[in-house]
Formats: structure tokens, C-alpha cells, sequence
């Protein structure tokens, strides 16, 4: 079989190195030139309960798994129950087990695993040698896998053979997988916002742990040195967005990392970085709330939330990358932006695409780099009065002080509490955003892809679901996804209005279609939602899709 | 034009007579003090919390950030992180520091941030006209406690000792020669340095009598036992050094000879790292 798509997907507990199993058979598709995504499906705990990772890939482009598997390992009896259903035509379920099972091919995991030490490590190391069996890849291929993937190369590789020869003769060459063009690097969304930042000049990033945003954390701390950059990890998000404010007024381009909760802790900072005028670059990687929520799963509830952040009339900028590529584009803009004017940048994601893995083709230098408008000197004034509102950026040391303020304050920085001060100090920091507006009416605030068919619009990790959906359901439309958020790119949208069109999005009450029909006057005449926690999966999302685009032409041609 | 009396033209609206400016006057002292000893008043950033204390940011003419209630010491310390070359001294309230934002104070000590925090002790917040502060003794009543304060109150050296400080000293607004030179060893430690300074509230709180009459000598650097049990004592109230030790500090250990305002990377060598790292 060669299907267009190919899904894998490995099941099992926590601590089986299910997610592992996903990452390696991801560079294995990767070097076969083909496209890859991957979607990890786990649970707040670090031993037992549910995980799985699925794994599409194809030659065309792909961007969103399908859970229509061709090839399941289940590495548990609750991964074979749960996952049968998601197995696709013609596809192969393998499940752990010496004796035969029905419906399933019986492949002893388990038992041959108990052969070495810690067995209960290698399940994922036999998950990738059923792959490999299933796929044609032969068993010196396998070890030489297995032996750049995995610690404790002898037993592995030996236990991978096992498996290997055990798997062969059942599922050996089932599929066969056509190799693609080129070999693309594989990134997560949060790498890819870390990177993105990373060349865009950041200094400093800030973050407490708070999923699915971790990972940009660790990301950077790992490759600090490397890349030049100061990461703290310090007692609340509080201290992280103040710490941030603070290395910021020091000439640090800063960010800081968290989810919705972790959000609202750090608002307080954000309007203070609004009066102060503090360049601030925030990542906000949502997953199921309101509250504690579903912490390692995905929505898009925080869209309001994020739009609407701290206290006063300041100038907030709100975007939202819809692809990996995307993001590491999208996070070296907004850090640029929230230099170039001064301004509280909030870069909205979610995990679907913060946690996802994907094949990405980009060009390192394409990133924008961020650099203040700079001033000095005698005389220097923090909040000079300035045709487009942005007043100069000068740093300590300075033999003419610099004075940062959370107060209401005058050009030097002094607390003010005169009637005339503060109404120019307001009007000084409005002015700032007609002078960003007019510079993002020359820059991409708006993807669309295609020209044809029923207008669908969506933002976010929701616009890879539907792209794929409409490859998967061989569906034609327009897919309109504002980057922008706010400001609102309404000199883009306006062919909107009017408009009936479909919207999709992960929020229960739909915020992206409340603020569609209310910033462009569309008509979202259908909004497919789903907030279950977990992202679209495409052929179920092509049926909907298909179903609201006759209706639509239904209602059109009455 | 820079006045050389280290003063803004800002309005001064402390009540007069107000121990604010005896810390203010004692910490211009320490900034002329420090230049004579080669530390330029430009390297010297100032930091403030929100309250009648903070008030010293608009008045004395160096660079800083007047920030929030209870989190300038995540300010300060950000700002130390961001130019680890500037001396960083924060001025916080009673309030400020033990109330909102108390868990910055610890793990600023913890961590031992190379930052100066000033905390004004008046005992009661008193911008908000006199509510009781996390210092309050039992039974005193304010506009919020009515029939008495019903907490006993912190005791900010003994928690500052335990949390990690590598400097923890206590000063009076009433005696500015000593507090200058409590400040400018401050200042001069390398590691997190804690002033508390009694600072009478003429309107609120007027404790000048009994810190006039009734204060004694902490007698340090003592060892941490020694200083932990000298920060219990309150009549004679000890003033001076309690305990001072040499310790990594956090910049050092984070970031080592890392100053991301000064050395901020060209975009050549930064897009060259990224690179590596994106792979393909």
C-alpha cells in the first residue's frame, strides 16, 4: 500500500517513550524527504494513564495529523481498545502479545523486552522496529536508528533486531513509502517562536513553568550560551513579566512565555509596560481553560482574554501564527514591533501548534531584527513629545537621566498630576498607533489561500487543520486567517463584509467569529467549533466543512 | 543642565518634617560618597516601589524606574540582569516589600541578586492615609482595623537573614551620618543588600522620640546565629550591620560575564546561531 498520507500512531502510558517513538519515526519520515506532522496527545502526569502520538506524512504537503491511522502500535490493552477505531482502510493495528489477537497483529513487546534491563523503557524502541518492519526498512537500518536515537545502544538495538524479526514476517513491507523531494528540518511551534525570537535579537527571556508553553523555557535554557541569551526561571509569572519590564529598560530585548492562567498573573506588568512605554514581547500558548482547565491539551478561548490584556488605553499588538513556518516569522515581527514603537506585543498561539512538530523550510536571515529608535544625549527627554508618538530610547548609563514611570508623568519622566500633562501624554501614546498601522498596511497581516469556492475563516493552529481538511476532503474554498488580531487589519478585510462564510475555530461560545462579524460586518453563517480539547482532526473537520459549504450555496442560491 | 545637588526641580510633597527626607538626604550623601570612591553617579539606577517613600524617585535626579507596588525588586533585579554594570538601588516601603510584593524579598535574598533594597519602615501605609502594614504591632488601630490589628507583625531582618540575604543592615531617618555609610556599604556589597530604615510618620506613625531615645548598636557583621538573635531584640531597637558574607551572586551564576545591553549580538553572528540550531 502507499497511501497519500501515512499515519502512524504509537499508544501507550506515561514513561514508555511513546512521544519518543513519535520524534523518531518523524525524522525518519524527514529524511526520506517527505513531509511531516506530528501531534502529541498526553496527560498531566509523568507515569501511567494515556499518551499517543500520531504521526502523518506524505510527499505533498501536510499540516495536521490525521487520526486515521495506517499503522497503529499499541503498547498497552488500553491503546488497542482506544485506538481500533481510529484505524484506518487497509490499516495495520500491532498490540503487545505473545498469543494471537483478533482484529490486531500480536507482536511479544513485553516479553522479549524482559529479556534486558528496566524492560518497561524499551516498549518505544519496539514501537519504531514495528514501523520500520511495516515500512520496509531493514534491520541494519533499524540498529543504526536506534543507536543515534536511544541511550543504552547494545540492548536496544539488540531488543529493536528482536522485534524486527518478530514484526517481519507478519507486517514486513506493508507499506511502502515513496521518498520526497528534499530533507526539511523538523521544529516544534515553540521552538520555531524561540528561534524566531532568537534572531530577531532577544536578550533575555523570562517564563515559570506553565504547559504548553514549557518548552519554549527549556529550549532556550538549554541553548543559552549558545545563542547569547539570559533565561531566568524565577518564583511567579509576576516576577517574570517585572523582571522583564526591568532588563527591557536596561536595553534587553526581552520576552517572556506562558499560558492563560500564568497570563492574568502578569497583567498588572503589561499595563505597566504600556504607561511606561516598555517594548514587551509576550507569549501567550493556550490550552483548554477558563482556570486550571486541561493543562496539556488545546483551545482557543484566550482569544478575548488576549486582545483585551491590562488595565487603560494603551497600545496593545495582538498576532497569531498559523503554521510553524509562521511562527518563526511571526515571533521576530512582533519583537521588532514592540521595539520599533514602544509598545505591549502579545504573540497568541496555542498548543496545537506550540507542541506540535512539523517540517519547516525557512530561511534563518528572512527574520526581522529589532532595533528601538535611538536617542541621546544632553538633554535627553524618556517621553519627548514626537510627531508619531514614539519618543526616542536612550539606556543607562546616562549622564542625563533617564527616568522610566508607572505614574501618569511629564516629557522627563516625573510624576504629573497637571490636567494638560496627562491628556498630552495620553494623546502622545495614541499617536503611536496611526504610525503602526500605517507601517503594517505594507506588511502581511492577512493569509489567504485560494480563490475559489465558499470563503472559510479561521486563525491560528486552526488554519493548518483546515488546509488539511480541505486536501483531505478534496474540498475547494477561500481560507481567509488574520496573522493580526489588533490591531484589526481592517483595510485588509474589507471584502468581508456583507459576506456569508464559514468560520472555524476551538472556543465553545465562538470569540473568533463574535469579533469577525463585529470588526467586518461578515456573516458567519456557520462556526464549527470544537472544544473538546483536542485540535481538529481532518477528514472529520472535511465532513463539516462539506456539509456548510452546501448549505451555504443552499442559502446562497435562494 | 545636571544639578549638582542631585535633585529634580519635582515639587516636594512629604509631610514636613517627614523621615523620607532623612533617607533621601542620606542616600544623595551616599551617591556623592560612592563618586568620590570612583563609582560614577551615572552607573548608580534607582528603582521604587509605590508609596509615600517612592516619592524619592521623582526627587533626586538620577535614572531609574518608578514601578509598581510591591514589585520593584523584580524590576531592579531585571534591570541588574539587563546591565549587570549598573548598581541597582531599589527603595521600597513596608508595605511594599512585606505586604505586595513579599515574595520578591525572598527569593531576591534567595537567589542573592546583586541589587540594594532601601525598605522605609514607618510601620503603617501611610500614602493610603495610615491603613496598618505588615509591620504593625498587634492591637494598633488605623482606618482598615478599627477595633485593633488583629496580626502580629513581621519581622523584616530576621526574614530577610533566613531568606538568604548576604547583607542585612538597619538604619534610622533620624541619623542620617550613619545611614549614609550603612547605604554606601550597601551599595558597595556585591550580593543583596537589605537596609531597613526606621522612618518616622509625622502624621500617622511619629515614632521620633522613641527611636531618638531608645535605640541601641547592632554591633556587626556578627555571625548568622548571632545576628538572627540580635534581630529579635526591639528595646533598645539595634541599628547598624547585623550580618554581611560573600556569596555567588545571581547574575554571576545565570548569565556568567554575560551584559546583554552592552554586548547585544550583531545580526549577523545571531542569524549564524539560530541557523545551526534550525539545522536542515
Amino acid at each position: 500500500m502507499n497511501p497519500e498520507v501515512f499515519t502512524f500512531l504509537v499508544g501507550g502510558r506515561a514513561g514508555q517513550g511513546v512521544k519518543k517513538a513519535g520524534e523518531v519515526a518523524s525524522r525518519l519520515f524527514a529524511r526520506l524527504g517527505r513531509h511531516v506532522f506530528q501531534m502529541d496527545d498526553y496527560q498531566s502526569l509523568i507515569r501511567g494513564g494515556h499518551n499517543f502520538s500520531v504521526v502523518s506524512t506524505a510527499v505533498r504537503e501536510v499540516t495536521s495529523h490525521s487520526m486515521r491511522a495506517d499503522l497503529v502500535v499499541a503498547l498497552d490493552g488500553r491503546s488497542l481498545d482506544l485506538h481500533r477505531p481510529h484505524l484506518a482502510d487497509g490499516g495495520v493495528i500491532v498490540c503487545d502479545s505473545r498469543e494471537p489477537v483478533d482484529g490486531a497483529v500480536a507482536v511479544p513487546l513485553g516479553e522479549e523486552a524482559g529479556a534486558y534491563s528496566r524492560p518497561e523503557l524499551r516498549a518505544g524502541v519496539g514501537a519504531v522496529a514495528c514501523l520500520c518492519a511495516a515500512i520496509g526498512v531493514d534491520a541494519d537500518e533499524l540498529e543504526a536508528i536506534v543507536r543515534a536515537e536511544y541511550p543504552d545502544a547494545e540492548n536496544n538495538s539488540a531488543y529493536a533486531r528482536a522485534i524486527h524479526g518478530a514484526a517481519v514476517g507478519r507486517i514486513g513491507g506493508t507499506f511502502s513509502l515513496a521518498r520526497g523531494d528534499r530533507e526539511r528540518s523538523l521544529l516544534t511551534g515553540n521552538q520555531a517562536i524561540a528561534l524566531g525570537a532568537a534572531a530577531a535579537g532577544l536578550d533575555f527571556y523570562a517564563a515559570y513553568p506553565m504547559t504548553p508553553s514549557s518548552t519554549i523555557l527549556h529550549f532556550l535554557a538549554q541553548h543559552d550560551e549558545h545563542l547569547g541569551i539570559t533565561v531566568v526561571h524565577p518564583e511567579s509569572e509576576i516576577a517574570v513579566a517585572n523582571m522583564a519590564v526591568g532588563a527591557a529598560a536596561a536595553g534587553a530585548r526581552a520576552m517572556v512565555g506562558t499560558s492563560g492562567g500564568g497570563f492574568a498573573l502578569m497583567e498588572e506588568a503589561l499595563s505597566l509596560a504600556g504607561m511606561a512605554e516598555v517594548p514587551l514581547l509576550c507569549v501567550l500558548s493556550s490550552r483548554p481553560g477558563p482556570s486550571t482547565g486541561v493543562p496539556t491539551y488545546t483551545e482557543q478561548a484566550d482569544l478575548e482574554f488576549a486582545l483585551h490584556q491590562g488595565h487603560g488605553d494603551f497600545l496593545r499588538i495582538v498576532a497569531s501564527p498559523g503554521t510553524v513556518e509562521e511562527a518563526y516569522s511571526l515571533a521576530a515581527e512582533m519583537l521588532a514591533l514592540v521595539w520599533r514603537y514602544q509598545a505591549v506585543g502579545t504573540l497568541l498561539t496555542e498548543k496545537h501548534l506550540s507542541e506540535s512538530l512539523m517540517t519547516v523550510e525557512l530561511d534563518p536571515a528572512s527574520a526581522a531584527w529589532a532595533e528601538p529608535v535611538a536617542g541621546e544625549g544632553a538633554g535627553y527627554l524618556r517621553y519627548r513629545q514626537t510627531e508619531d508618538g514614539v519618543s526616542p530610547l536612550a539606556f543607562f548609563p546616562s549622564t542625563s537621566p533617564i527616568k522610566w514611570n508607572s505614574y501618569e508623568h511629564d516629557e522627563a519622566g516625573i510624576t504629573t498630576e497637571d490636567a494638560g500633562t496627562i491628556a498630552a501624554m495620553h494623546d502622545k501614546r495614541d499617536r503611536k498607533l496611526a504610525t503602526l498601522v500605517a507601517a503594517l498596511k505594507g506588511a502581511r497581516t492577512v493569509n489567504r489561500f485560494g480563490s475559489d469556492g465558499p470563503t472559510v475563516v479561521t486563525y491560528g493552529s486552526t488554519t493548518m487543520s483546515v488546509l488539511e481538511a480541505l486536501r483531505a476532503g478534496g474540498l475547494t474554498a477561500t481560507v481567509v486567517q488574520p496573522v493580526y488580531l489588533r490591531p484589526w487589519p481592517v483595510w485588509e478585510l474589507g471584502d468581508l463584509a456583507g459576506r456569508e462564510v464559514v468560520v472555524v475555530e476551538q472556543s465553545s461560545t465562538g470569540q473568533f467569529a463574535r469579533l469577525l462579524s463585529e470588526k467586518t460586518r461578515a456573516v458567519p453563517r456557520h462556526v464549527i467549533r470544537r472544544y473538546d480539547g483536542r485540535p481538529f482532526d481532518p477528514p472529520e473537520l472535511a465532513g463539516d466543512l462539506d456539509a456548510a459549504f452546501s448549505d451555504l450555496g443552499r442559502e446562497v442560491g435562494r | 543642565m545636571k544639578s549638582d545637588d542631585l535633585l529634580t526641580e519635582a515639587e516636594k510633597t512629604w509631610c514636613p518634617g517627614c523621615g523620607n527626607f532623612g533617607i533621601m538626604n542620606a542616600f544623595r550623601g551616599a551617591v556623592r560618597a560612592l563618586e568620590g570612591r570612583g563609582v560614577p553617579r551615572e552607573m548608580i539606577v534607582m528603582c521604587a516601589g509605590i508609596g509615600q517613600h517612592a516619592k524619592i524617585f521623582d526627587y533626586v535626579d538620577l535614572s531609574g524606574f518608578y514601578s509598581l507596588h510591591g514589585r520593584s525588586m523584580a524590576t531592579a533585579q531585571g534591570i541588574k540582569l539587563g546591565n549587570p554594570d549598573l548598581k541597582v538601588v531599589d527603595f521600597v516601603g513596608d508595605g511594599d516589600a512585606m505586604g505586595e510584593g513579599i515574595a520578591h524579598m525572598i527569593f531576591a535574598a534567595k537567589r542573592n541578586a546583586d541589587i540594594t533594597v532601601v525598605m522605609h519602615n514607618n510601620g503603617i501605609y501611610a500614602l493610603t492615609t495610615g491603613q496598618r502594614a505588615p509591620t504593625t504591632a498587634k492591637g494598633v488601630k488605623g482606618p482598615s482595623t478599627p477595633h485593633g490589628n488583629t496580626e502580629e507583625p513581621l519581622n523584616p531582618i530576621a526574614l530577610m537573614l533566613e531568606a538568604g540575604a548576604t547583607f542585612v543592615a538597619r538604619g534610622y531617618a533620624g541619623r542620617i551620618g550613619e545611614l549614609t555609610e550603612l547605604l554606601v556599604s550597601a551599595i558597595e556589597h556585591e550580593g543583596f543588600s537589605f537596609v531597613e530604615v526606621m522612618q518616622p510618620c509625622v502624621t500617622f506613625n511619629n515614632t521620633y522620640e522613641r527611636y531618638n531615645e531608645r535605640t541601641g548598636e547592632a554591633g556587626g557583621p556578627l555571625d548568622f546565629e548571632a545576628a538572627l538573635a540580635m534581630s529579635r531584640r526591639t528595646d533598645p531597637l539595634p541599628l547598624g550591620v547585623f550580618y554581611r558574607v560573600t556569596r555567588e551572586t545571581h547574575g554571576r551564576s545565570v548569565a556568567p560575564g554575560r551584559n546583554p545591553a552592552r554586548d547585544h549580538p550583531t545580526r549577523e553572528r545571531r542569524i549564524a546561531a539560530v541557523a545551526r540550531l534550525v539545522g536542515g
